[in-house]
């Protein structure tokens, strides 16, 4: 500063001076200060901020892989996926709406009211989020929009992949549906394939083969914005790979052709390749459609088909059991035979009915009078109740229990589907257990056992095993509905091998009568099958009937027609020396097994031999069957 | 040697250069932080602005600061008359009225009224034969400040109006104001703060609320305090590089070219950048100060210490907020900010120490 004239002067410049250095020193250290909080921030915690940075603007958006096909043994489709096509309406580009709607109302054929009520329902969803107006539109209306880019711009097309079953409710059971995963499903996903929301297998094949069909689903991450909107692709990133394809060891052809046999009637059957327990066909009815599971489809149509007596999702083949009723008899046959409790020569005389302590059981053969004079097999053929009463009394229960164990009843098969019922071979222990009320075995039970009524309960696909055993002698198969499926690597071939669960030594001379006998059932005269024959193929069968009373908790009584007939059973397998087709059919409400489930059987089985022929001679079915 | 080639040779370069310096780091920042959002073209007007300005501080420069002074009133009173302008006439936005039109060019007053007010303080204070401040010289000076500052507080632009503070405690103290008079002063601001708090609008009570607990509310008003810290920390040593910066130009951060353009700086170009700013922030202020310590005469240096308490207290306010050490104020941060008004006023107010560093040598 400038020389002074004064000392006061002097003395007030040196302190200027030193409040300068005051307010220098200050800037200084709040700069100093500034610097170490800088400092801090970015080097001592940057990698905090640097992870709160990028959770800010990098979201990962997934991408659904494509659900694996599935196909009938010839690769036919049964199960495919689809385009569909959703219209979207743009909130941000939209300037005058009400002007808009009443129009779209009309072009998409939905009323105001339903496109206000979606538009209202995604009021707190970001703006630039394009609103469904209607999905699964036909192409009609997908050119209408395409063809008015210019005038209508909020509006857009959306691509989506859908789940279809292009045979409408053939074979519904087998194939299963799919919907959105629950939280439990999610929770039970070890290889995490999906998330809460994602379309999955819900029931029957779709289900149980999840993790091959689901495929691995991609990944993009994307920058948004802190509205959320997508500003663009990162680099990083997973295409999606696509489900595996299931191919089924059923036939369409077969299976189309049980499904036409099969007419109206309520029950189920299914049709086993009885060297391998492939199942070749297989129907449960009420049926469904899964094509209405396929889109986020309206609570009333679910709703229906819960509240529905009739249960069509319920599957009838695998998840509901009956009495087996007569064709028990067969296995009091074996068991008899191969305890030694009795000879096939054994004969029996049957007046009609058979008092047993307090009791009178009834034979059905009580109109004519009794079956008379009958051995094992004529009692077998005719289905004699006194005869295998008083079978089952001098065998006991223990042993019918020991047999009906070894021939695949009260245990699941096995097959590959989601669930599956046991079933019920009761004896002593079991009763115990199960019915705490009475827990005293009677000599009684053992006889209605005897005959297949009382708590036994079967399922009609352990029926179709047990005829497969039957027919090759004692070797009991694990039915299965899938020949190959595509693995990670290659095409995994279902093993055959795996398919047998255990030999049975049964002797040959126990088979013989068993065979023999259900070759009369359907080719004597007189046989219950009788309307299952098939020239030149030997068809092998017995009849039952279940009493509508015992399965009365399976179905609503009340809500039912009141049709008071029993469930109609014919179960059996073909030829006869060397099978290559086991089968049951069931029929609930058929009345007597061999008049509606019979018939069924024979058209399957036509067709299978059509088949066979066709594909060893190229011959059609009239002239395959060589006069006999 | 002629009086314009010695005034040549007097110019400070490096404080012009410093100065330089922060404006193209701001332009470089306000572009990168701005594209591709609503605000895109922010860029092009700063450097109009930063034109502008250049040119105002050409002019500042020119004529001698004791004939500026000699004028002080004038302007002084000119910006008073604007404000009050502002008042009735200005343009609402973000519920204050601080922006005056002029044939489609819009500017705040109260940036320019800092000028004056400055220049006005140190032609009062700075008469040689002043010695001490008494309490009656002391009201006359917070009579000067606080005019405008009362103006200011009626568009209301509270942070604006703070602004003025530092002028106010930095040429007081520079003037030697007693310790009895800090000690009444204290008091009575004590006396006074709750019925402060009282006339606070809720959005400004909400602001000191949120400072002192920013998670109290991270979606809402604590939402910025938030990102401003993440842009920072994020920023890491070396920062994630010009236009690769996702809290401002995401619009994670708002005010990002504006009040939070050094939280941008510090994201984009790390802890170097912010050390760097800082260090040009210390070179313009250490330079200020170095001129009023220089200066020929008492004007000159309550000229320069003026400019330094104004615009020097700004950027620490400013930078204390982008950090979390203050609460939100809307302050913009002199020369790197986005804002014509504010980076004009700045460069009238460096033209002004160059003013004095440039005639130190008497002759």
């Amino acid at each position: 500063m400038r020389p002074l004239r004064d000392p006061r002067d002097y003395q007030e410049e040196r302190r200027l001076g030193a409040r300068v250095t005051v307010i220098q020193v200050l800037f200084g250290a709040v700069l100093a200060v500034y610097l170490m909080t800088f400092w801090y921030l970015q080097v001592v915690r940057a990698d905090y901020y640097r992870r709160l940075s990028d959770s800010n603007h990098l979201r990962r958006v997934t991408i659904a892989a494509e659900r694996g096909l599935i196909t009938d043994v010839e690769e036919r489709p049964l199960v495919g996926n689809r385009i569909a096509f959703n219209i979207r309406l743009d909130r941000e580009k939209t300037e005058n709406l009400d002007a808009l709607l009443p129009r779209l109302a009309t072009v998409l054929n939905v009323s105001e009211a339903t496109l206000r009520d979606r538009l209202a329902r995604a009021r707190g969803r970001p703006r630039f989020e394009p609103v469904v107006l209607k999905e699964d539109v036909d192409l009609k209306e997908v050119a209408w929009i395409e063809a008015r880019r210019l005038e209508l711009p909020m509006l857009s097309v959306e691509i989506e992949s859908r789940r279809e079953y292009p045979h409408g409710d053939l074979a519904a059971h087998v194939l299963g549906y799919v919907g959105e995963a629950t939280e439990e499903q999610v929770k039970s996903d070890p290889e995490d394939l999906f998330d809460l929301g994602d379309i999955v297998g819900k029931a029957g094949l779709e289900r149980e083969y999840e993790t091959s069909l689901h495929g691995i689903k991609g990944w993009k991450e994307v920058v948004v914005n802190s509205h959320g909107r997508e500003m663009q692709e990162v680099g990083e990133g997973r295409p999606p790979s696509p489900g595996h394809a299931l191919r089924l060891t059923i036939d369409l052809d077969l299976q189309r052709t049980l499904e036409e046999a099969y007419g109206e009637e309520l029950g189920s059957a299914v049709f086993l390749d009885a060297k391998t327990g492939a199942v070749l066909a297989m129907i449960s009815r009420p049926a469904f459609d899964p094509n209405v599971f396929a889109h986020r489809f309206s609570q009333d149509v679910w709703q229906s088909l819960v509240r529905d007596p009739r249960h069509p999702l319920q599957d009838r083949v695998s998840l509901s059991k009956f009495a087996p009723g007569s064709v028990f008899k067969v296995v009091m046959t074996i068991a008899a035979l191969e305890e030694g409790v009795a000879k096939p020569e054994r004969l029996d005389h049957c007046t009609g009915s058979w008092r047993f302590g307090e009791r009178v059981f009834q034979c059905w053969g009580i109109r004519k009078g009794g079956h008379g004079w009958v051995d094992m097999r004529q009692a077998l053929i005719e289905s004699c109740n006194v005869y295998f009463y008083r079978l089952g009394n001098e065998m006991g229960i223990e042993k019918i229990a020991k047999w009906a164990h070894l021939l695949g009843f009260g245990q699941a098969t096995g097959i590959d589907l989601p669930h599956e019922e046991s079933g019920t071979v009761p004896d002593p222990d079991w009763k115990a257990k199960a019915v705490p009320r009475d827990p005293i075995w009677h000599p009684g039970e053992t006889i209605s056992v005897a005959i297949g009524q009382g708590a036994l309960e079967v399922t009609p696909l352990q029926m179709a095993v047990f005829a497969a055993t039957v027919g090759s002698g004692g070797t009991v198969l694990k039915p299965h509905l899938v020949q190959a499926r595509e693995a990670r690597e290659g095409v995994e071939q279902g093993n055959d091998n795996d398919a047998v669960l255990r030999h049975l030594p049964l002797h040959p001379e126990t088979i013989k009568v068993v065979k023999e006998a259900m070759w009369g059932v359907v080719n004597e005269a007189g046989g219950t099958g009788a309307k299952a024959r098939i020239e030149a193929y030997d068809v092998c069968g017995k009849t039952g009937t279940a009493q509508v009373f015992k399965v009365s908790r399976d179905i609503d009584a009340d809500k039912l027609p009141k049709d008071k007939r029993d469930h109609a059973w014919f179960v059996g397998f073909a030829p006869k020396d060397d099978p290559q087709i086991a089968f049951a059919v069931f029929v609930q409400n058929g009345g007597h097994g061999g008049t509606v489930s019979a018939p069924i059987a024979k058209a399957v089985l036509e067709r299978f031999f059509a088949q066979r022929e066709g594909l060893k001679g190229g011959l059609s079915v009239a002239s395959a069957a060589p006069p006999r | 040697m002629s009086q314009a080639r010695r005034h040549l040779g007097s110019f400070d370069g490096i404080l012009f250069l410093s100065a330089l310096a922060l404006q193209l780091i701001g332009l470089v920042v306000i572009y990168s932080s701005t594209v591709g959002t609503p605000s895109a073209g922010a860029f092009q007007r700063q450097a109009m602005w930063m034109a502008l300005g250049m040119t105002g501080l050409l002019i500042v420069l020119v004529i001698d600061y004791h004939t500026l002074a000699e004028f002080s009133v004038v302007f002084y009173a000119g910006c008073c008359v604007l404000l009050l302008l502002t008042i009735v006439f200005g343009r609402v936005v973000n519920a204050s009225k601080s922006w005056l039109g002029a044939g489609g060019v819009q500017f705040q007053p109260s940036e320019l009224a800092k000028v004056a007010t400055i220049l006005m303080v140190a032609a009062y204070l700075g008469r040689d034969q002043v010695r001490g401040l008494g309490f009656v010289r002391f009201a006359a000076v917070s009579g000067i400040v606080g005019l405008p500052v009362l103006l200011i507080m009626q568009q209301p632009d509270l942070g604006t109006a703070a602004t003025f503070m530092p002028l106010l405690v930095g040429a007081s103290f520079l003037a030697g104001l007693r310790i009895r008079t800090i000690v009444i002063l204290t008091l009575i601001v004590a006396l006074a703060l709750p019925l402060v708090w009282g006339h606070l609008k809720p959005y400004q009570k909400e602001r000191v609320k949120i400072f002192l607990e920013p998670t109290r509310d991270p979606k809402g008003a604590g939402y910025q305090l938030i990102q401003s810290l993440i842009a920072v920390g994020s920023g890491g040593v070396t920062g994630k590089g010009f236009l690769s910066g996702t809290q401002g130009s995401l619009q994670f951060l708002p005010e990002q070219h504006t009040d939070f353009v050094l939280a941008v700086v510090a994201e984009e170009r790390g802890f170097i950048g912010s050390a760097l700013v800082l260090a040009l922030y210390f070179v313009v202020l250490t330079r200020c100060i170095a001129t009023a310590r220089g200066a020929r005469d008492r004007l000159g240096a309550f000229i320069a210490m003026g400019v330094a308490c104004v615009y020097g207290g700004q950027a620490l306010i400013n930078i204390g907020v982008v950090l979390g050490v203050l609460p939100t104020t809307g302050v913009p941060l002199p020369l790197l900010s986005y804002g014509g008004s504010c980076l004009v006023s700045t460069l009238l107010g460096l033209g002004l120490v160059l003013n004095v560093h440039m005639r130190r040598l008497v002759n």
